[in-house]
């Protein structure tokens, strides 16, 4: 009898490899992945919580798929809620009921689901800021840029279709006002809301199921495609760095990506999904419950969309009644302007901004390495201009919350931000730009002058002066200061980051050193307590001390 | 000064146009008319007619005469003499001495009700802090006994609306049926009160610093009180207009939005999107920015 | 180093050379040198990347001293809470109460325990790999080459003469008419190939004037949301109520366009509303009764928060504010027409009904002319 050949477990690994290898030719391909450098800071890390966060977008959304009918069709509720019992309402409604009540678990998949799409948008603006601050769309970035500004407004499209589809009475209230923005649009309006709703307001039903299809397959697969995308150029083009030691604008210093890099990338996302989960279970969101089905006769005080549609409400709710008539009978009604012109703007300026930053800046190198924001004071108070226009917009998107809650006038908080949307961002600016001014300042006096040691010494002739580290060579008092050149990275203001101060304070929210390592000052040796003469000695002892 | 005459002090606390009437009409009692008979025969027909012409013109003033002016106390229960001496501690300033309204001060409230002193004075709005685009519910300063009486005294100055007294919830103890009620006071409740009060009835703002109020304090009876009065801005909603059954309803629904506790976790305060978009930036972003800090520093 | 990884080395290599590419590593590191250790294969191999690791320290180079059992038990302790929480979880998700039930009861805790739980357990995943990778592994800095910039220009000279030598063997040059018949028959193809995901969907939106009429019309009733009728005596002074048209399914949202808000005015209020009555209003009113479309005319959310001191009707959309004693016109925020006017009598029976359909267009503005 013939024997079997022992199944050799601890090679089966290698020759494995070896007939994917063989079929593939995978090993170069694969080793190039496995050691590809990634810079560390945290900062890089904010667009992964926008990928983790669409990564269980996906998960939940598809559970929820599962069980949600996107019809409708009108039926009476006879479900488990009992404050709904024999209400008239669509079957999309119904069945999100269904899913908070009914579903094993149906409640907690949807406050994922909405927690993570707050999130997802919420780590989008986030990450934009930091890639806006730092310079990192320059050349050649700008194409990323570019995909990053589309990923943003497919979002906020994605999410206004995930919050629509229940039927419920805020989302389709919020509905309502979107078909009033289509109809806005001149000379084509209606054509287009009639197109897309299939009639007048509601239409022939098919809203709710148009949106289904595009929250589930159009908009997911082109998110899909542009996140590949704007991955894979980073990829390629590799991620931009800080200046620092060993740092040009040619290489990138940092770790491989396996293992380091990828168990960090896998750590975090756990950590993201944990804190979706522990949101979506302390706090409640959408309860749709309370709102009731859609009725076109009903309506709520404190009605918003979700936080990132919401800084156009609060351009439709601060924008003035000005109402174009043309010649002819045509008119562009008030809501065209602060809801399709404004994100219109918003759209297009972004996107050229690395041209015309390039352009103005007459700087058409490729750029590999980041700029502190106080080193472009242009740019960054640019940027908070942004920022506080985008504030202002957001908060007066919720100023009957704000006005109820905090006993303001209502009509107080409209011109209040009327008249702060004007204001505030230009003042921003001149305040971004004195501040960077002053703080590059600093770099450039603590670079001359050395790191203040916040030792006060008295000089003969009755002075008081603080000691001052320098950061060069020569010290202070030459005929010549040592120029050292600012090169781009953080200058070091404090003595312990100089190592002069033994070790740096380790420790995040609160100092982790035991009172007897407390650090000492340089340039002494440890004092005892035996060593230091008391007040009441003898002036013999005091000059014996002084003599040691 | 009060003379002995019963017609004449009659004719006195009338304003005295008896006494008048009596001094006009005839003679004075102690100014006796002249004529021929003898003196003493004179003298007491003097007085009979005196006498006569008094009760005449008492007796015509009291046939002819117009109803009692206001210094008159109308005739009140004791709950309402009661609920009288506490108005005119607490309430004339505003509300004038006989509820009549002080202009550009306080309303009259005539015609109000015992429903609006419930409302009003039970959730503390009144007696109103200051002048201002709104009362606001603040501690209330009354006993609920004071608060009857007050009530009963001002439905009995000028009538007007009153809470029923029993229960204000649904009459039925089959637990379906009082399901079906709440879910129609709830479609009652989302049609009429949701615009102003919101979904989960946590308050909404109205115009210029006005707003309409939180309904989680609120107890059944002030709930049916605010219906039926329509305080400060909001509107009446009479009997006429939301019968008392349809009232009863739209209690159970907000008092079951009290008592259904959250099934998704902390509420928010049922405020919406606002509250969620705070959260997600306050604890999300926050907690997942300290943790990048954590795994990759500041290199 | 054992015989397999020499094997396995050679095995590798022998493809490579096998396909004519060379691997000869720099710096003369033999990489079948059997005394290799396997971090000096991954650092050569590192350099074919362009990838030089220049520093690389063990945090423990001696093993089992007291920190670093320490930091182990931290990563393990974090991973059992992981087990833990996840399995609480899996019992809560099986066992717990969760249907709805009115009232404060346990299956309230449903979905917090449900988060808190997995929200532990994958947290608690997260950081024990995190602790693993950042305080275990050896630290390393590493620093890759860019080569960014263009390809080289004779390369984009090669490409760019094999995109144009394209041209040339099509041949479009030579004969031009084979480009244009292309160009003229395809054209209409991919239009036709658009036209189904457009067409389709457009209709013309002025058909029947949808924003031009709502259901009401002479003699159509004024109905609560169940359909009943509604007489003068049922709305109080100072009150208001939404009334929908008296059509079979009147009250549901296929009649989005009609939902009108019958307001029972104060005597000197109506009185102030008579006096202002615009022109097209006139005769609209019916005593202190008035009607006013519900639906706003900014952008379509019902405008229904009536202030009856104020007489000012809010929309809580976005804080248009309408004064009800002049014919409903914007008196704050960004609407810019009246509120139209429903014109109501009551008929023989005593119940409101309309005297003809709104004389505007209801609801948001738009581009067309509006009669």
């Amino acid at each position: 009898m013939r024997k079997r050949p022992k199944l050799d477990v601890r090679a089966l690994p290698g020759k494995t490899a070896g007939e994917i290898d063989d079929r593939l030719q995978v090993a170069t391909p694969l080793r190039r992945l496995l050691n590809k450098v990634f810079p560390d800071h945290w900062s890089f890390l904010l667009g992964e919580i926008a990928l983790f966060s669409f990564i269980i977008l996906l998960l939940t959304g598809t559970f929820l798929a599962l069980f949600f009918d996107p019809s409708m069709r009108e039926v009476t509720y006879s479900g488990a809620y009992e404050p709904l019992q024999g209400r008239h309402m669509s079957a999309a409604y119904a069945s999100t009921l269904d899913l908070s009540f009914e579903v094993r678990g149906g409640l907690i998949m949807r406050q994922m689901h909405h927690w993570s799409a707050l999130l997802f948008m919420a780590s989008i603006v986030v990450h934009m800021l930091r890639v806006f601050f730092t310079g990192a769309f320059r050349k050649p970035r700008e194409l990323n840029w570019i995909i990053g500004i589309l990923l943003f407004w497919i979002g906020f499209t994605e999410g206004f279709a995930g919050y629509s589809l229940p039927d419920d009475g805020l989302s389709g209230t919020g509905l309502r006002i979107a078909h009033a923005i289509m109809l806005s649009i001149p000379v084509i309006g209606h054509w287009v809301a009639n197109a897309l709703f299939g009639g007048e307001f509601p239409g022939n039903g098919l809203i709710i199921p148009r949106l289904y299809i595009a929250h589930v397959f159009l908009l997911p697969g082109i998110l899909l495609g542009l996140i590949t995308a704007h991955l894979a150029l980073v990829f390629k083009q590799k991620h931009t760095q800080w200046p620092g030691p060993g740092r040009t604008n040619s290489n990138v210093v940092g770790e491989r990506m396996f293992p380091r890099y990828a168990i960090k990338q896998g750590g975090f996302f756990a950590i993201v999904f944990g804190v979706v989960a522990l949101m979506a279970g302390a706090f409640q969101i959408n309860p749709v419950w309370y709102f009731g089905p859609y009725e076109a006769a009903v309506v709520s005080a404190a009605s918003q969309p979700d936080w990132y549609v919401m800084f156009l409400d609060g351009s439709t709710r601060l924008f003035p009644p000005w109402q174009l008539e043309l010649p002819g009978g045509y008119h562009i009604p008030p809501l065209f302007w602060p809801t399709v012109v404004l994100p219109g703007i918003l759209t297009i300026l972004p996107i050229l901004y690395p041209f015309i930053e390039a352009r103005l800046t007459k700087d058409r190198r490729a750029h590999h390495l980041l700029q502190r924001p106080r080193d472009v004071p242009n740019r960054t108070g640019l940027g908070a201009m942004a920022v506080t226009f985008y504030l202002v917009l957001t908060i007066s998107g919720g100023n009957d919350v704000i006005a109820e809650k905090f006993d303001i006038s209502l009509n107080a908080m409209t011109w209040a931000g009327r008249i702060g949307l004007i204001i505030l961002p230009p003042l921003a600016y001149y305040i971004a730009y004195r501040v960077c001014l002053g703080l590059q300042q600093h770099d450039r006096e603590v670079l001359a002058h050395g790191v203040e040691t916040g030792i006060i010494r008295r000089l003969p002739d009755g002075r008081f002066i603080e000691v001052h580290q320098p950061l060069a060579g020569s010290g202070h008092g030459d005929a010549e200061h040592a120029q050292l050149e600012y090169s781009g990275w953080v200058v070091p203001k404090k003595m312990n980051r100089l190592g002069a101060l033994g070790p740096a304070i380790k420790g995040f929210f609160y100092p982790i050193e035991k009172p007897a390592q407390a650090p000492v000052s340089p340039g002494r040796p440890p004092v005892s307590a035996g060593d230091r003469p008391a007040v009441t000695d003898s002036p013999e002892r005091l000059e014996d001390a002084s003599r040691r | 000064m009060t003379s002995d005459q019963p017609a004449e002090r009659r004719a006195e606390r009338r304003g005295g146009r008896g006494w008048r009437l009596g001094r006009t009409r005839g003679v004075d009692a102690l100014h006796p008319a002249s004529g021929p008979p003898s003196r003493a025969r004179r003298r007491v027909g003097a007085v009979v007619r005196l006498t006569a012409a008094l009760l005449l013109a008492g007796g015509l003033y009291t046939a002819f005469a117009p109803g009692v002016a206001a210094e008159d106390t109308p005739s009140l229960t004791d709950k309402a003499i009661q609920g009288k001496a506490l108005f005119d501690t607490s309430c004339v300033t505003c509300h004038g001495r006989n509820a009549q309204g002080v202009t550009d001060v306080g309303p009259s409230l005539i015609g109000v009700g015992g429903a609006s002193v419930e409302f009003q004075v039970g959730t503390g709005r009144m007696p109103m802090a200051r002048q201002e685009a709104q009362a606001m519910r603040k501690p209330v300063q009354f006993t609920p006994e004071e608060i009857a009486a007050l009530a009963a005294y001002v439905q009995e100055l000028g009538g007007g609306p009153q809470v029923p007294g029993g229960s204000l919830r649904p009459t039925t103890s089959d637990p379906e049926q009082l399901a079906l009620e709440i879910a129609q006071g709830g479609d009652l409740y989302r049609l009429n009160c949701a615009q102003c009060h919101t979904f989960g009835g946590g308050g909404g703002a109205l115009s210029s610093g006005k707003w309409a109020p939180r309904l989680d304090k609120a107890t059944d009876r002030q709930i049916y009180a605010a219906m039926l009065t329509g305080p400060q801005n909001m509107p009446v909603f009479g009997d006429n207009q939301l019968t008392p059954e349809e009232k009863r309803q739209i209690i159970a629904y907000i008092q079951n939005l009290q008592d259904d506790r959250d099934p998704g976790g902390l509420n928010l305060g049922r405020l919406g999107p606002v509250t969620e978009g705070i959260a997600i930036f306050l604890v999300g972003m926050v907690i997942l920015i300290f943790t990048t800090l954590w795994i990759a520093g500041k290199s | 180093m054992s015989a397999s990884t020499t094997q396995g080395a050679a095995a590798a290599h022998d493809p490579a050379t096998a396909h004519g590419r060379t691997e000869q590593p720099r710096g003369g590191i033999d990489l079948d040198d059997p005394t290799l250790s396997r971090f000096e294969v991954v650092r050569e191999g590192a350099r074919q990347d362009g990838v030089e690791i220049v520093h690389y320290e063990p945090p423990f180079p001696v093993p089992k001293t007291r920190g670093e059992r320490r930091l182990v038990r931290i990563v393990t302790g974090f991973f059992l809470l992981t087990g833990l929480a996840s399995t609480v979880f899996m019992l809560v998700y099986i066992l717990w109460p969760f249907e709805y039930a009115p009232g404060a009861d346990r299956s309230d805790w449903f979905t917090p325990l449900l988060g808190v739980s997995l929200g532990i357990a994958l947290i608690s995943a997260g950081f024990g790999v995190m602790t693993w990778g950042k305080k275990l592994l050896p630290h390393e800095i590493a620093i890759q080459e860019r080569h960014e910039g263009g390809s080289a220009p004779k390369d984009r000279k090669i490409a760019a003469t094999t995109l144009l030598y394209i041209g040339d063997e099509m041949g479009l040059r030579r004969r031009p008419i084979l480009g244009l018949s292309l160009l003229a028959g395809l054209t209409p193809v991919a239009v036709a190939a658009g036209a189904p995901f457009i067409g389709a969907l457009i209709k013309d939106p002025n058909k029947g004037h949808p924003l031009l009429t709502t259901a009401f019309r002479e003699g159509i009733r004024l109905t609560h949301k169940d359909g009943s009728p509604i007489r003068p005596e049922e709305v109080s002074v100072g009150g208001q109520i939404t009334v929908f048209p008296g059509v079979p399914g009147g009250a549901t949202n296929r009649h989005a366009d009609s939902p009108t808000l019958l307001i029972h005015l104060r005597g000197e209020d109506a009185d102030a509303l008579r006096a202002n009555l615009d022109e097209i209003n006139r005769g609209s009113m019916f005593g202190n009764f008035v009607a006013y479309s519900k639906i706003c005319t900014h952008a379509g959310c019902p405008a229904s928060l009536y202030e009856q001191q104020t007489n000012r009707l809010l929309c809580p959309c976005h804080q248009s504010q309408f004064l009800i004693t002049d014919n409903a016109k914007p008196v704050f925020g960004p609407a810019t027409r009246a509120l139209p006017m429903l014109p109501i009598t009551v008929n023989d029976e005593g119940f409101f009904v309309a005297t003809s359909d709104y004389k505007v267009p209801i609801g948001p503005a738009f581009w067309e002319r509006y009669s």
